[in-house]
């Protein structure tokens, strides 16, 4: 199991280079306004070479192509990171579902045509007569695939049918027979029960824990906590853990650990 | 006077195919190197479901650009209104705004292809009404600190309107130097009939294809590089519409014709030349000038040197007389 980090708003740069020196997989960004979270995004992408970043798209505020739009730009940005994390918001999973499909229709490469019980695109509106009947999202996003991960009231139902990861926030919520099972999860900052929690977590068959930190406590000794022993832990079963606690070697100069 | 470059959108076309990602990436490494020159302004362009990526979300673009500066502003050269649901624009401009110490600038224009409207199931016949009630809402946003707006417009109607409003306006690098004067003077009577006093009018806006060389054949090339960049203008189905006695530019129908007229507004030679055509936009009240440099994405060894050139040999003259 890989670990990541879940945002604060307004840090995303700060802490998306920690989450990166640290070596964690990828970072969450957008867990404050909804309405912003691309922002949050960006910013997060432009302070980072390699995590992914994983985007949270409340359904229900924009247009989907306009959504869509905005996170092939984001993936372009990024050379490819981005994962979406879709949360239905106060969407009807019927209307979720149809929703989630457009916007993984139009990152897809091929031309878009969709008709369904929410929305009609192109719409094919009278007074648009010279548009044509498909239309294609450009530029495409960096990756082949942008992955979609689900939260949310109508999560469940909208995994259903489109075969997507919810993201669990309970172990016992995992499926352990998906090849990319994310979850999410609040650590203490204290070795012995966080320890104790991200097993739990990796023996539930998740595969990317995204952690959120506790609000009290400095950053940087935080991460050093996850990357030098959260991380080890559950990166191999029966992992030595003299490898973490043994003497650390000096720092070299400008090292943004510790 | 205040010097921008634009416009960036981030294209990959039939004649200079390029990665988008790295397109992406180029355009945060000119922004950083542009800031160190001493430019003010880096301008975005938009357009929707355009074979060549033609930029389609500008406020990620633009967000992208100032997380990596610290003091360049970044506009949206025009950011498609109506497109948008404006509570939300408001709400990301805001957050931009607020990230980067207000140094984003909202342009904002009507858009006039179908298919883009269509394609976000909006009718055409509804872009002004709801260019409008957008305006209210960034408008309020504005009023509000963090969010700054331009306005993009051609025509007498929407020039006066801007005006009106008390908007700035950018004019398209297509536009010769007498019709900016025509509509710099339209947006005039529209700010005044605003109520506002003439003395307080903002400073107006023009993209301008510029190349500063002494060499002929670089001339050529340049000038050559406007016209294909004018190309995807007939492409998109462009028509630049007659204002009074300035005649109708038809990217669409009357291609060659158009982009010809329009690489004569190409202003190319000495400093000393390129400095002296734009004092002329300066006296008409034009004192944002962005250099139209990005061509359908021409080459990194063309465009560094000549953004070099510009921020020493044509900016410092202009700047020194605002100083003065």
């Amino acid at each position: 199991m890989r670990l990541g980090l879940s945002l604060h708003e307004g840090r995303e740069a700060e802490m998306s280079r920690l989450a990166e020196a640290h070596g964690l997989f990828g970072v969450m960004a957008g867990t404050g306004n909804p309405l912003t979270a691309i922002v949050a995004a960006v910013y997060a992408s432009t302070a980072t070479e390699f995590v992914r970043v994983v985007t949270r798209v409340t359904l229900g505020l924009e247009h989907p192509v306009t959504i869509a739009e905005e996170l092939s730009i984001l993936d372009n940005v990024n050379n490819g990171r981005t994962v979406v994390l879709v949360d239905t918001g106060e969407l009807h999973h019927e209307e979720a579902a149809d929703e989630v499909a457009v916007l993984r229709e139009a990152l897809s490469s091929r031309p878009i045509q969709h008709d369904g019980p929410k929305w009609k695109v192109p719409a094919g509106l009278p007074a648009n007569a010279a548009a044509p009947s498909s239309i294609s999202v450009v530029p495409k996003p960096a990756q082949l695939e942008v992955p979609f991960w689900l939260t949310g009231a109508a999560a469940r139902e909208v995994a259903g049918s489109s075969g997507l990861p919810v993201l669990a926030r309970e172990a016992g919520q995992a499926d352990d027979k998906k090849l990319v099972q994310p979850g999410v999860t609040v650590i203490t900052g204290n070795l012995k029960p966080d320890r104790d929690l991200v097993s739990a977590w990796a023996a539930a068959g998740v595969t990317h824990l995204l952690l959120e930190l506790p609000a009290e406590g400095d950053l940087g000794t935080i991460m050093t906590l996850v990357s030098r022993h959260l991380g080890p832990e559950v990166m191999m079963p029966h992992f030595p853990r003299v490898m973490s606690e043994s003497r650390v070697p000096l720092s070299w100069p400008g090292d943004i650990r510790r | 006077m205040r010097f921008g470059v634009g416009l960036f959108s981030l294209q990959s076309t039939a004649m200079q195919p390029s990665a988008w990602a790295g397109a992406y990436r180029d355009m945060r490494e000119y922004a950083v190197l542009m800031e160190g020159l001493g430019y003010d302004e880096l301008w975005l362009s938009e357009h929707h479901f355009f074979y060549d990526g033609y930029c389609p979300a500008l406020l990620p673009a633009a967000a992208s650009v100032l997380s990596v500066t610290e003091r360049l502003r970044v506009g949206t050269g025009m950011l498609l209104l109506p497109m948008q649901d404006p509570q939300r624009l408001a709400a990301v401009a805001q957050d931009i705004g607020k990230r980067s110490g207000g140094r984003l600038d909202v342009g904002v224009g009507l858009g006039y292809r179908d298919i883009e409207f269509d394609g976000h199931g909006i009718s055409r016949k509804q872009r002004l009404p709801r260019m409008l009630k957008g305006l209210d809402v960034l408008e309020a946003a504005e009023a509000a600190g963090g969010v700054s707006i331009w306005m993009g417009a051609q025509l007498v109607e929407p020039v006066k309107r801007a005006g009106l409003r008390g908007h700035p306006i950018l004019f398209s690098a297509a536009l010769p130097f007498e019709r900016c004067k025509t509509l710099a003077k339209i947006w005039e009577e529209g700010w005044v009939e605003g109520g506002r006093p003439v003395a307080s009018k903002p400073k107006l806006g023009a993209l301008r294809n510029i190349w500063l060389t002494e060499d002929p054949r670089e001339r050529e090339v340049a000038r050559d590089w406007v016209r294909a960049s004018y190309v995807q203008y007939a492409g998109l189905g462009w028509t630049l519409p007659a204002v009074g006695e300035h005649e109708q530019a038809d990217f669409a129908e009357e291609t060659d014709k158009a982009i010809a007229d329009t690489v004569e507004t190409t202003i190319t030679g000495s400093a000393e030349e390129c400095i002296r055509q734009l004092r002329e936009f300066e006296a008409i009240g034009i004192d944002h000038i962005a250099f139209r440099l990005m061509l359908d994405g021409a080459p990194r060894r063309a465009l560094e040197p000549q953004i070099r050139r510009l921020a020493e040999e044509v900016i410092p003259p202009l700047r020194d007389k605002v100083a003065a």
